[in-house]
């Protein structure tokens, strides 16, 4: 019995890898794989791919704002240029109820949580984590923040840079995220929006702005990504390490259904998802990632609990934007 | 002849037609439709839903005051600059002629930071010091205001003004004045009576083109407006996309609309006081020459009053770049910092092949676009200002199409325009669509320049034999060199820059500098975005003045 389960494993594995090959040779006669994606930072690993497989990949770097335009345009023209997208799971969500995506369960996925397997087309990979990163040359370490409530105290007043909560969609899911599964009551959540407003925190346009103003001293906390204690070292920026858990939005892959290059799509997305590029993300970019055992070279990060939110449509969006526009004096 | 000028006529209305109503008519279907396409049932919801929000009204408010402010500060500065530089014999003019077009070849998004970094009330620079020097307990300026924002804009609005009054004032006629001197004149009185009104269209076109281009800017109500709380229109557009994933491009159309009708509006009025086009001729054929207004002893006190604002209006926010360039991260001045300065981000951006592709397309897009551009401007500034017919109105109303829409959403109109066609992901949709939203960077200046130009001059060549090609090419271009030259920086450094088209319709393989610089702030790497910024300066320069330079020896010649 024991020789006849090793056998059928063998025979399994040769046949995996029977079929990895073949789906190599083909992505190779393809020539190239086109990666839409919104994520930043990611060119290593698009080097590694063209180098490790033979097969070019092109990443063309799309907003959020415009990624849903930009697909569907191009996709109901029968010009969709891209053979993979990445983007927020709700932008992944819309894409396939319009059609765009393919099935595909990519094997080097395996290994993931199951709760990441959205659906046969959507491969969760990541998290767009979300915490309060301070200038450590100017935060004496008695007066970093152990809880988010604390960024209510008058400590903080004109101290504090976030991206606009009107309309940045990944702050104000991340404040609804603290809602549902930080804030014992809404009437806590309530209290601690209204102390973080009376602050005056300084409004930025996206995540991007925010680290700056910390490393010069300008301001001295931002409600920010930790990856930029990676991608802006030597710059003095650190992470509050609160007791409560880390949020942040589930970053999304799949293959697109009229893909130029599908084999190269899905050489692609393995590749993706593969240890090798996870750890790159996370060691190189500071991501988050949702690889088993992989975490970015920050302190304590490998510690915390980090929570994925739950998807927000975008009527609840528009409605928390306009919401937290009151509460926050947003002119 | 006449029917020459109307075949010419139309035949421009077809092709700058086909160049800027495409991606404006994709933007008033996509305004009608429901969903997120171009095409979608008819629905008058999108307009319905913006114009009845209560915030519209707060929004205009602002919008009027950011924009008339920053208009009037740019014609104002480009004024007085544009006279001492090209009239008068103040020192080293040569020099403030390229300061004054400097902040034309910054990107808006630096520029802005820049001074953000300089009068942020917490720890400006400027404030810094201010506060050293005079012990103030409290910074005493913040560039979060509404104010701030008009003195950034108006700034990044200069050379637009600037380029567009100073040919106009190098070829006055020197006689007018001199005539209101021998009635008794004074010079000031020369100025605000003679001088100013007959440069009337230039400087109108210099405010109409700032109104338009400060209604459709982004990266200073973004920058500086945003954490002032001071939203404007391109801020509203902005919360309009961004809140939410299933972005509604109609729906910021139709708020777009309105900007369209406001700069179609302003180009009916400018039409209406420029119209007499007889009265603002300075070259006849009468022995035109421009002289030098000898400023005596106003010379060294003026001189001073330009070097000191050349200073802290330019060159400091430039200064700031360069230093953020060299420095590990965003840090105010100190022994540190300056310990810590390397040539990293110049090193990472120069190796970037990303980086290097996009420098080559950038400078390929300047040189051919521009040229291009100039070419199809001459024949358009032609027909606007000496063939008045109702069909020149057309033409001009067309030119301006694609650069009144905020920039936000016409690049949106193109990719939905460009991908019905093969040109799709191409460089060429980028050199049509660039072309096709600054027409007005070449037709401005050259328009101010016919209209100053004589008809006789034009008629003696023809009495004479010559055809109007020949007359072009050998009576109206060489006395149009001024406003080529200034046309053609203008539409370069523009393209170099470019951001709001490229970000849209850029793919692999035809990335620009902008959009480069765009991910480099996306990810808050200001030491190489200031490095790539830097370099684009350099490169705007030296193309300001490769022009200057061709333009002077066909001028001579």
């Amino acid at each position: 019995m024991k020789k006849l389960l090793i056998a059928l494993f063998v025979l399994c594995a040769t046949s995996a890898q029977a079929q990895d090959k073949s789906l190599l040779d083909r992505a190779r006669t393809e020539g190239k794989a086109s990666f839409y994606a919104n994520i930043t930072a990611i060119e290593p690993i698009m080097k590694a791919f063209t180098a490790d497989t033979g097969v070019k990949g092109e990443y063309t770097r799309i907003s959020t704002s415009k990624f849903v335009a930009t697909a569907i345009t191009e996709f109901e023209a029968g010009k969709l240029l891209a053979d993979v997208v990445q983007a927020p799971l709700p932008v992944l969500d819309l894409l396939k109820d319009k059609g765009v995506l393919a099935a595909y369960r990519s094997p080097a996925a395996a290994g993931y949580p199951e709760w990441t397997r959205k659906d046969d087309r959507i491969q969760l990979f990541g998290i767009e984590y979300v915490a309060l990163i301070y200038n450590k040359e100017r935060v004496k370490k008695e007066d970093v923040p152990k809880r988010y409530e604390d960024l209510t105290l008058p400590k903080w007043k004109n101290q504090i840079v976030m991206a606009n909560p009107a309309n940045h969609a990944t702050t104000i899911s991340w404040l609804i995220g603290l809602k549902e599964n930080v804030f014992k009551s809404e009437a806590e959540w309530m209290k601690f929006l209204n102390g973080l407003a009376a602050n005056k925190p300084m409004f930025v346009a996206s995540f991007g702005p925010t680290p700056a103003p910390v490393e010069s001293g300008e301001k001295l906390i931002a409600i920010s990504m930790p990856k930029y204690i990676v991608t802006k070292a030597p710059a003095p920026l650190a992470w509050a390490q609160v007791s409560q858990p880390m949020l942040g939005t589930p970053r999304a892959i799949a293959v697109t259904s009229k893909a130029p290059h599908p084999a190269a799509a899905r050489a692609f997305v393995d590749y993706w998802l593969s240890k090798k590029s996870m750890e790159m993300l996370a060691k190189e970019v500071g991501e988050y990632v949702l690889a088993p055992g992989i975490y970015p070279p920050i302190e304590g990060i490998s510690k915390a609990k980090v929570i994925a939110i739950r998807e927000l449509s975008d009527d609840e969006i528009q409605k928390w934007g306009a919401e937290f526009k009151k509460i926050f004096d947003v002119k | 002849m006449t029917n020459a000028r109307s075949r010419l006529t139309y035949l421009l209305i077809a092709i700058v037609g086909a160049l800027t109503v495409c991606p404006v008519l994709m933007l008033v279907l996509g305004s009608f439709s429901e969903g997120l396409t171009a095409f979608g049932v008819f629905t008058t919801d999108k307009y319905v839903e913006a114009y009845t929000d209560p915030e519209f009204f707060k929004v205009m408010i602002n919008t009027t005051i950011f924009v008339l402010g920053s208009s009037m500060l740019s014609t104002v500065l480009a004024i007085f600059l544009a006279y001492l530089n090209t009239r008068t014999d103040i020192p080293f003019k040569f020099l403030f002629g390229i300061i004054s077009i400097i902040p034309m070849m910054i990107p808006h998004l630096l520029f802005s930071v820049s001074w953000a970094l300089l009068l942020n009330p917490s720890n400006g620079l400027l404030n810094l010091a201010l506060m050293e020097t005079f012990g103030l307990d409290n910074a005493p300026f913040n560039i979060y205001t509404i104010w701030g924002m008009i003195l950034v804009e108006g700034l990044l609005d200069l050379p637009i003004a600037y380029l567009i009054i100073a040919p106009a004032m190098a070829s006055f006629d020197v006689a007018l004045e001199e005539s209101s001197r021998v009635f008794g004149a004074g010079s000031w009185r020369t100025l605000v009576r003679v001088t100013l009104p007959v440069l009337r269209p230039a400087i109108l076109a210099a405010f109409i083109l700032g109104v338009v281009r400060s209604l459709a800017s982004f990266a200073v109500p973004s920058v500086i407006g945003m954490p002032g709380r001071v939203q404007v229109l391109a801020t509203h557009l902005y919360e309009m996309i961004a809140t939410g994933f299933a972005t509604d491009y109609g729906k910021a159309a139709a708020v777009g609309m309105s900007v369209l009708a406001a700069s179609v509006t302003l180009i009916v009025i400018y039409r209406t006081l420029t119209a007499e086009s007889e009265k603002y001729v300075t070259i006849s054929s009468r022995g035109f020459r421009p002289t030098v207004v000898e400023l005596g002893k106003a010379r060294m006190p003026l001189f001073g009053v330009v070097g000191v604002l050349s200073f802290v209006l330019i060159v400091l926010p430039v200064a700031v770049l360069l230093y953020t360039s060299f420095v590990p991260y965003s840090m105010v001045p100190s022994a540190r910092a300056f310990s810590m300065m390397s040539l990293k981000h110049w090193t990472d951006v120069l190796n970037d092949p990303i980086s290097l592709l996009s420098l080559k397309n950038s400078l390929f897009l300047a040189v051919v676009g521009a040229t291009l551009g100039v070419i199809l401007s001459v024949f358009v500034a032609y027909v606007i200002v000496k063939v008045k017919t109702r069909a020149s109105g057309v033409l001009e109303s067309l030119s301006y199409l694609s650069f009144s829409f905020p920039g936000i959403v016409i690049g949106v109109g193109f990719m939905w325009f460009f991908v019905q066609t093969p040109l799709y992901a191409t460089i060429w949709a980028l050199l049509l669509g660039y072309i096709a939203t600054y027409l007005p960077y070449g037709i401005r200046p050259m328009s101010s320049a016919f209209i100053q130009i004589h008809s006789h001059l034009e008629e003696s060549s023809l009495v004479c034999g010559a055809s109007p090609m020949t007359t072009m090419r050998r009576i109206i271009v060489p006395l149009l060199i001024p406003g080529i030259v200034s046309g053609w920086i203008l539409m370069a450094s523009m393209f170099v820059r470019e951001l709001t088209l490229s970000v849209v319709l850029s793919r692999p393989g035809t990335e620009v500098l902008a959009v480069q610089i765009l991910r480099f702030a996306e990810d808050g790497l200001w030491g190489r975005l200031s490095a790539l910024g830097m370099i684009m300066i350099l490169i705007s320069t030296a193309l300001v003045v490769v022009a200057t330079l061709v333009g002077g020896r066909f001028k001579t010649a």
